[in-house]
C-alpha cells in the first residue's frame, strides 16, 4: 500500500518535473534560440580552433585569435557596406514616398479613366490610398525597429556566449559524456562522433555555400550596378539554402528591382546571366566541394520547417530553420540507428 | 605544525596524482613513444569512468568503439553465458584495444570484481587526434599496429601448433579405425 502510494507520488513529481522543464522551455525560447544559435555558429568555426591548439597556442588564444580576424573582416565589411547599405534604404523610403510616386500615380490615374470610360465617374485616389498603405508600412517599420532593439542585443548575446562555447565546449562535452551511466557511456560516445561527422560536413558546407554564394552575388550585383545590391547579394546568400525557390529568389528580386527603375531590356538580361552563372559555379565548382556530406531535406519538411521556424522564433527562426532540420534529422538517424546497434530495442 | 601556505609544497597532492596518470600512461606500450607534452594532449581526452564491484563495464557481442586502460582495481574477462573467465587483469593492463582499429563487435566480456577506475581512450578521439596532431597519432597508430601485429604472430603460431596438434589427433584416429577393421 504505502509502496504504490510512494510510486504514484513519484509518477506525480516526475509528471510535474517535465511540465516545469517544458513551461521554462517554452518561457526562454529566445533565449534558448539564442544559444542554439551560438553554440552551431561555435560548432562551425570549432576546426579553426583546434588547429591553432594543435600548432601550439592555447584554446584561449586561439579563441581570441579567431575573434579578431572574424571582428577585422567584419568590420571591414561593415566599413564598406555600410554606407551603401544606408543609401539603399533611404532610396527605398524615398522611391515610394516621393513627388515621382504621385506624378506616375496621377499619370497612372488618366490612362485608367481613357482606357475604361465607365470609371471615369468615380473617384480612385490612387495616391490617396497608397499613402494610406504607406502609413501602415511605417507602422510596420516601426515594429521593424523594435524587433531591431532585439537585434541588436542579439548582436552582443550571440558573440559572448559563441566566445565561451568555443573555448570551453571541448570540456562542455566531455563533462557531460562524464555524467552518462557506465551502460549506455559507449554507445553515447560512439553517437556524438556519428553526428558530429554527418552534421559538421553539413553545418559547414552548408554556411560556407551561403557565404560564396552571398558574395558572388554582391560583387555581379555591383559590378552591373543594380540598386540594393548589399541587401539583394546576402538575401540571395541565405535563400539559397532553400532548394529550387531559393536561387530562384535571388534572381527574381534583382530582376524586379530593375525593371522598377526603368532598366532596359539588356540590363535585365544581364542579371539574369549574373545569376545563371553564378548557379552554375555553385552547381559545378562549390557544392561538390563544400556540400560533401550533405543532408537530403524533402521540399515539404523545408517549406514546414521555415514556416515553423517563422511562427516561433520570427525571422531568426526562418533564418536557421533548415541548418536546425538537418540537425534534427541527423540526430533521430542517428540515434536510431545507435539504439538498434546496442540490441536495445 | 600547520602547512605554510607560502612555502609547503601546497600543489603537491595534485602533481602526485597527475605524475600517477602519467606514469601508468607511460608504462602502456601503446603511448610508450609519446614524450611528456603529448602525453598530456592524450591525457586530455580520455574518459575517466568509476565502475562498483560485479558491474559490466562491456558485454560480448556489443558493438565496441575503443580500448581501456586500468588505473585502480581488477578486471575480469569472460566469455560465453556461463562467464568462463579468461584472464584477470589489474593496475596499468589495458583491454579492448583492438576495437581502436576495427569497430566491431567485442569478442569477450569485461566486468569489474572490486571499485575500479578506468580510463577509456576511443576510436573518435583517436581519429580527431589524427586530425589535429598528426604525429602524436601517429606514433599511438604505429605502437597499436605493432602490438596487433604481435598478437597475430602469436595467434598464427599457435594456430599451427593445433593444426600439427589436429592432424596427428586425426592421423591415429585413422590409425585407429583402420586397426578397428
Amino acid at each position: 500500500m504505502e509502496s504504490s502510494i510512494g510510486k504514484t507520488f513519484k509518477y506525480i513529481a516526475v509528471i510535474a518535473l517535465i511540465v516545469v522543464v517544458v513551461w521554462l522551455l517554452v518561457l526562454l525560447k529566445f533565449i534558448i534560440a539564442l544559444l542554439l544559435v551560438a553554440a552551431v555558429i561555435a560548432y562551425i568555426l570549432d576546426p579553426i580552433a583546434s588547429f591553432m591548439v594543435a600548432r601550439g597556442i592555447t584554446r584561449l588564444q586561439s579563441t581570441i585569435l579567431i575573434f579578431l580576424i572574424i571582428g577585422t573582416i567584419f568590420g571591414t565589411l561593415l566599413y564598406l557596406l555600410v554606407p551603401s547599405l544606408m543609401v539603399e534604404l533611404n532610396f527605398l523610403q524615398e522611391g515610394i514616398g516621393g513627388t515621382q510616386a504621385s506624378e506616375l500615380l496621377t499619370k497612372l490615374e488618366h490612362t485608367i479613366y481613357e482606357t475604361i470610360p465607365v470609371l471615369s465617374g468615380q473617384e480612385l485616389n490612387l495616391y490617396d490610398k497608397l499613402q494610406g498603405s504607406l502609413q501602415n508600412l511605417a507602422e510596420s517599420f516601426f515594429s521593424i525597429i523594435v524587433d531591431l532593439v532585439s537585434v541588436f542585443s542579439t548582436m552582443i548575446i550571440i558573440p559572448f556566449a559563441v566566445f565561451f562555447i568555443l573555448k570551453d565546449g571541448h570540456k562542455m562535452k566531455k563533462n557531460l559524456v562524464g555524467i552518462i551511466p557506465n551502460k549506455y557511456f559507449e554507445m553515447f560516445l560512439n553517437l556524438l562522433h556519428k553526428v558530429d561527422l554527418q552534421l559538421g560536413g553539413y553545418l559547414r558546407g552548408q554556411f560556407l555555400d551561403s557565404l560564396i554564394i552571398g558574395l558572388l552575388a554582391i560583387i555581379a550585383l555591383w559590378i552591373l550596378g543594380v540598386k540594393y545590391f548589399v541587401l539583394i547579394g546576402i538575401f540571395a546568400g541565405l535563400a539559397n539554402m532553400i532548394p529550387y525557390v531559393g536561387p530562384l529568389a535571388g534572381m527574381i528580386i534583382a530582376a524586379s528591382v530593375v525593371i522598377l527603375n526603368n532598366g532596359s531590356g539588356h540590363e535585365i538580361a544581364s542579371v539574369l546571366g549574373a545569376f545563371a552563372i553564378i548557379q552554375l559555379i555553385d552547381n559545378i565548382l562549390v557544392q561538390p566541394l563544400v556540400l560533401a556530406r550533405s543532408v537530403n531535406l524533402h521540399p515539404l519538411i523545408i517549406i514546414f520547417a521555415i514556416i515553423t521556424g517563422g511562427e516561433f522564433f520570427g525571422i531568426i527562426g526562418m533564418l536557421v530553420a533548415i541548418p536546425f532540420t538537418g540537425i534534427l534529422k541527423v540526430l533521430s538517424i542517428e540515434i536510431y540507428n545507435s539504439i538498434k546497434r546496442f540490441n536495445m530495442i | 605544525m600547520a602547512e605554510d601556505p607560502v612555502w609547503s609544497n601546497i600543489f603537491k597532492k595534485h602533481r602526485v596524482v597527475q605524475e600517477n596518470i602519467f606514469s601508468v600512461l607511460k608504462r602502456l606500450p601503446i603511448f610508450q613513444d609519446l614524450g611528456y607534452k603529448e602525453l598530456k594532449a592524450v591525457e586530455r581526452i580520455l574518459h575517466r569512468r568509476t565502475y562498483r564491484a560485479d558491474e559490466i563495464i562491456f558485454k560480448e557481442h556489443e558493438p565496441g568503439v575503443g580500448m581501456y586502460i586500468i588505473e585502480s582495481g581488477k578486471v575480469n574477462i569472460t566469455l560465453g553465458k556461463e562467464n568462463k573467465l579468461l584472464v584477470l587483469l589489474s593496475n596499468g593492463d589495458f583491454f579492448g584495444e583492438m576495437a581502436l582499429i576495427l569497430e566491431g563487435q567485442r569478442t569477450a566480456s569485461a566486468i569489474a570484481t572490486e571499485p575500479t577506475k578506468l580510463l577509456g581512450f576511443f576510436q573518435p578521439d583517436l581519429f580527431n587526434l589524427l586530425e589535429t596532431s598528426p604525429k602524436t597519432g601517429n606514433k599511438i597508430l604505429t605502437r597499436l599496429a605493432q602490438m596487433i601485429a604481435e598478437r597475430l604472430r602469436l595467434g598464427t603460431i599457435e594456430n599451427r601448433q593445433l593444426k600439427t596438434k589436429l592432424n596427428q589427433v586425426k592421423s591415429e584416429l585413422d590409425t585407429l579405425k583402420k586397426a578397428k577393421k
